[in-house]
């Protein structure tokens, strides 16, 4: 009698459930998944694609190369169509998990500028297809620092401590580290991690946020008036207000490139291709450009931006070097232990 | 006051017993099974893409014991343990209160206390940093009302973590909470209360020892998770300390791709529940006789 | 502190008490909501108000699917675990076995696991198994660290009960499961809603476990939500927890009505 009452609340809910479950698995059509960045790909183009070809396609978001790699070693899940960053593309392909592509089904590949086709991670892109670029410069509030901030020493200064937030990234920072004293940013060995140390433990001290996530938030916010962030969140920021200024740090600077690429696993290889092919199409990798301003390495869709777009100095800083992150492996770990040491230390 | 544990009838008990194997088989299969991994994972080493090579090493048992990772420990032990005793003393009142209400208030406020959490974590916790960030909320308010003349710094402090943690664990101290408290017989509050026994004596006396298991079961659930817990601190505080749980995800899904030392930091914290939870367990039983 | 052992005065305070607690639990979910109707896309501050976040959630069909996908599993979650949480609670009340300790701490484990632990671990038993993933996989990790939640309120609420209440009931004739069934079943029942709730609530909102045992077409809500919010949080995903928090409300209504009507004079 009684007994019936805790399950009342969930029964209205449950017979909605029930319907829609049936709802959905009388749905079949031919399926591709994709394995990306967050939210990265945007609806429309996933729209746009399935309107076209009538190919379904699950999407399925990770937050970090790293954790995306997790999964796909772990097994489970096959993907057809993944998006490292450049680094893990590089091991990825070492390792043999991905697929040469068929360049006979790329019919728009010289779209891509020349200066990202020939990079290390892949060169002369037999497995992978650029997607977005971009870069990791500063960001400056002027309307609260007016003192020019040319690099990571304006930058990390005792007067600014409690004002920055920087990318929750610890190859990030211990790279700035390395470039400012003029080391190489993928020479991550024992000794030159034990010269980047001091720098880097005097730097974070001055750091009020970490978060790789969303790094405009506190900057938006007013919590932070400098920050050093991904290029794409930067012209989100000048978007929303020109008091934000992005300059690339006269120390050096990285670009990076998200790429796309199918695994060795993959079923439906031949829509993977055709996926591919659409995205190549200067007016749809338009749009991945309006969601999200990095830079765009397709030269058509670059013509069809707007001027206000094409003029953000975030999205388009001027840029003369392309030194990638090389994949360091195991060295990894080591940045990981020092860095996690540095934060501990109060 | 007798607490009614155990005496569990032996002899029609045996009728019953093999009801236990779907709980026990579900413990095995999906609990046991992926500690036992755990525990394999954890000698291992890995390959330069952090795969797992299964070559028997303690190297990463010794790593857990550093300074460095026994420090982060005990920070997230502490920030668990402050969470925990600030959610009892706010869930205390709040469970007895609903426990004493009519039958469909009772479930009216036991949705109130649950709905917020209906909606994304993500979405709620942007919710608090509108509330406590320089240009907020709360600061507007105190400066309207003339209490602050410059804006506070809330976010981004331990104090957001804190908060943040006590609002996220909250209903699991209310609910078990409840879930024994609403047992306790008026009767028996009448009556020590007819005997002089002021509130807080009756408290102490009477309600206490009737809801401990309530207490234990959400304490349980508040002090454990609590202590993996990181999003919050990334998120409120700004992600300056590393907590446990920061450490193990970057072993599992971060830049250090470290399986084998992200499970020994989990098998060595699973132990030391495992160790601790059947101590007090073993008291419990002692002194309840 | 005189004044506090007048039971209504007491009753006074602890009422209070609990509507500043709840005040404190609704105050960033008022903020939320009031969001939702914001023109701005950042959200930074308050621009204007608009409908236009709703009417994107319908046009929305990922997040649409991945909405039922959550309540899907959250209420299969939550049914299985109240079954195996609220039995095992009785099973291992009532019986005393060897080794009936380590069967508690197992049940504890999944509430110890970090999340990310129970994920990988559940993640590598399914890949060696070859079990492929999708809902089913899912709602087995939700059930994994949602009924031990069920099962510690169960096992709390049992401790304090009469133990003549079964005794009585069996000596009438009732079969041990009966007896279950009609005494303490109704006896635990502040208990099962309690970890309904608990089971539900943590299912919806789970992440990082759903992240690693779900295949593309599985997506929960949250893990859709973790990325929308990473490129821009967005008044869309206010309005979407709104109209959650809206249906819940709106399933409370609902359920109260239905026990007005079935509790007419035929009873229940």
């Amino acid at each position: 009698m009684h007994l019936r009452r805790p399950f009342r609340l969930l029964r209205p809910s449950l017979a909605a459930a029930l319907l829609a479950a049936t709802a959905l698995a009388a749905r079949a059509a031919e399926k591709l998944s994709l394995f990306a960045w967050s939210e990265y790909v945007p609806a429309r183009v996933i729209e746009g694609f399935t309107r076209e070809t009538g190919i379904q396609v699950d999407y399925e978001t990770y937050a970090s190369g790293e954790e995306m790699l997790s999964k796909l070693l772990t097994g489970g899940a096959a993907y057809d169509l993944v998006q490292p960053p450049d680094y893990i593309a590089e091991a990825m392909i070492r390792n043999k998990l991905l697929r040469p592509l068929d360049a006979g089904r790329l019919t728009r590949l010289d779209q891509i500028a020349p200066e990202v086709r020939a990079l290390p991670h892949d060169p002369g892109m037999k497995y992978t297809v650029p997607y977005m670029t971009g870069t990791v410069g500063i960001v400056v509030n002027t309307a609260k620092v007016k003192e020019p901030v040319r690099g990571y020493r304006d930058l990390f200064q005792e007067k600014y401590r409690n004002r920055i937030v920087v990318v929750n990234d610890n190859r990030e920072i211990v790279s700035w580290a390395l470039v400012t004293l003029g080391l190489d940013q993928n020479a991550i060995t024992p000794a030159n991690l034990a010269r980047a140390r001091p720098l880097v433990a005097e730097w974070i001290k001055l750091v009020k946020v970490f978060d790789s996530d969303s790094p405009k938030t506190p900057l938006l916010n007013g919590d932070v008036d400098l920050g050093v962030v991904w290029s794409g969140e930067a012209a989100r920021l000048i978007q929303e207000n020109p008091k934000f200024t992005y300059v690339l740090p006269v120390e050096g600077y990285h670009p990076f490139v998200d790429v796309l690429a199918i695994p060795t696993t993959a079923r439906n290889v031949a829509a993977a291709h055709r996926f591919l092919d659409y995205l190549l199409r200067p007016e749809v990798a338009k749009l991945v450009s309006d969601e999200f301003p990095y830079t765009n390495p397709n030269l058509g869709a670059r013509r069809l931006l707007t001027p206000a777009q094409r003029a953000n100095p975030a999205s388009y800083p001027p840029m003369t070097a392309w030194n990638t992150f090389r994949d360091i492996g195991r060295a990894a770990a080591d940045i990981d232990r020092m860095m996690t040491d540095l934060k501990n230390r109060p | 006051m007798r607490s009614g544990a155990a005496t569990p009838t032996r002899a029609s008990g045996s009728r019953t017993g093999w009801l236990l194997l779907p709980l026990a088989g579900w413990l095995v299969a999906f609990v046991l099974a992926p500690a036992l991994i755990l525990l394999v994972i954890s000698f291992a080493t890995r390959d330069d893409l952090g795969r797992v090579v299964f070559a028997f090493s303690l190297e990463n048992y010794g790593r857990v014991f550093d300074p460095v990772y026994l420090g982060i420990f005990a920070r997230s032990v502490g920030y668990a343990a402050l969470t925990t005793v600030l959610c009892i003393a706010l869930a205390y009142p709040v469970a007895w209160h609903i426990a004493r209400l009519g039958a469909p208030w009772r479930q009216r406020l036991l949705l109130l206390v649950m709905i917020p959490f209906w909606t994304s974590f993500l979405i709620r916790t942007y919710a608090w940093i509108t509330i406590l960030k320089q240009e907020g909320l709360l600061n507007g308010v105190l400066r309207h009302a003339g209490l602050i003349a410059a804006p506070l710094e809330f976010l981004y402090t331990p104090g957001a973590v804190v908060l943040g943690l006590v609002y996220a664990y909250l209903p699991f101290m209310i609910l078990p909470l409840y879930a024994s408290a609403e047992k306790v017989e008026p009767s028996l509050i009448e009556a020590a209360h007819d005997l002089g026994c002021g509130p807080w004596r009756t408290f102490a006396t009477i309600v206490l020892p009737l809801t401990r298991p309530g207490l234990a079961a959400g304490v349980m659930m508040v002090f454990v998770p609590a202590i993996g817990m990181f999003a919050i601190s990334d998120l409120m505080g700004g992600a300056r300390v590393p907590m446990l749980g920061n450490v193990i995800q970057d072993q599992f899904v971060g830049q250090a791709r470290d399986k084998p030392f992200g499970a020994a930091l989990g098998v060595v914290f699973l132990l030391l529940f495992l160790v601790s939870y059947a101590l007090l367990r073993r008291r419990a039983e002692v002194r309840l006789g | 502190m005189r004044w506090l052992s007048s039971p209504r005065c007491f009753r006074f305070a602890t009422g209070s008490w609990t509507a500043l607690v709840l005040a404190f639990l609704h105050l960033p979910i008022v903020v939320l909501v009031a969001y939702s109707f914001n023109t701005s896309r950042l959200n930074v501050r308050w621009e204007g108000f608009t409908l236009r976040w709703y009417a994107e959630i319908w046009s929305s069909p990922v997040l649409l699917r991945a909405a039922v996908n959550s309540l899907v599993v959250a209420v299969l979650t939550a049914v299985i675990s109240v079954v195996l949480g609220t039995l095992g609670a009785w099973l291992l009340h009532r019986h005393r076995f060897r080794g009936r300790r380590w069967l508690e701490a197992l049940v504890g484990l999944p509430i110890a696991m970090p999340e990310i632990i129970l994920g990988v671990s559940l993640l590598l038993l399914f890949s060696t198994l070859a079990v492929p993933l999708g809902h089913g996989t899912v709602v087995v990790a939700h059930v994994t660290f949602c009924f031990p939640f069920v099962l510690l309120t169960v096992r709390a609420r049992l401790q304090g009960l009469d133990p003549a209440l079964e005794e009585a009931a069996l000596d009438l004739g009732a079969t041990p499961l009966r007896a279950f069934w009609l005494v303490i079943a109704p006896a635990l029942r502040p208990a099962i809603t309690a970890g309904a709730l608990l089971a539900f609530t943590l299912s919806l909102d789970e992440v990082i476990v759903t992240y690693f045992t779900a295949s593309p077409g599985a997506a929960t809500l949250p893990l859709r939500i973790f990325g929308l919010a990473r490129v821009g949080l967005n008044p869309m995903l206010n309005a979407l927890s709104t109209l959650f928090v809206g249906a819940a409300v709106l399933a409370v209504l609902l359920a109260r009505d239905q026990r007005r009507t079935s509790s007419g004079p035929a009873g229940v």
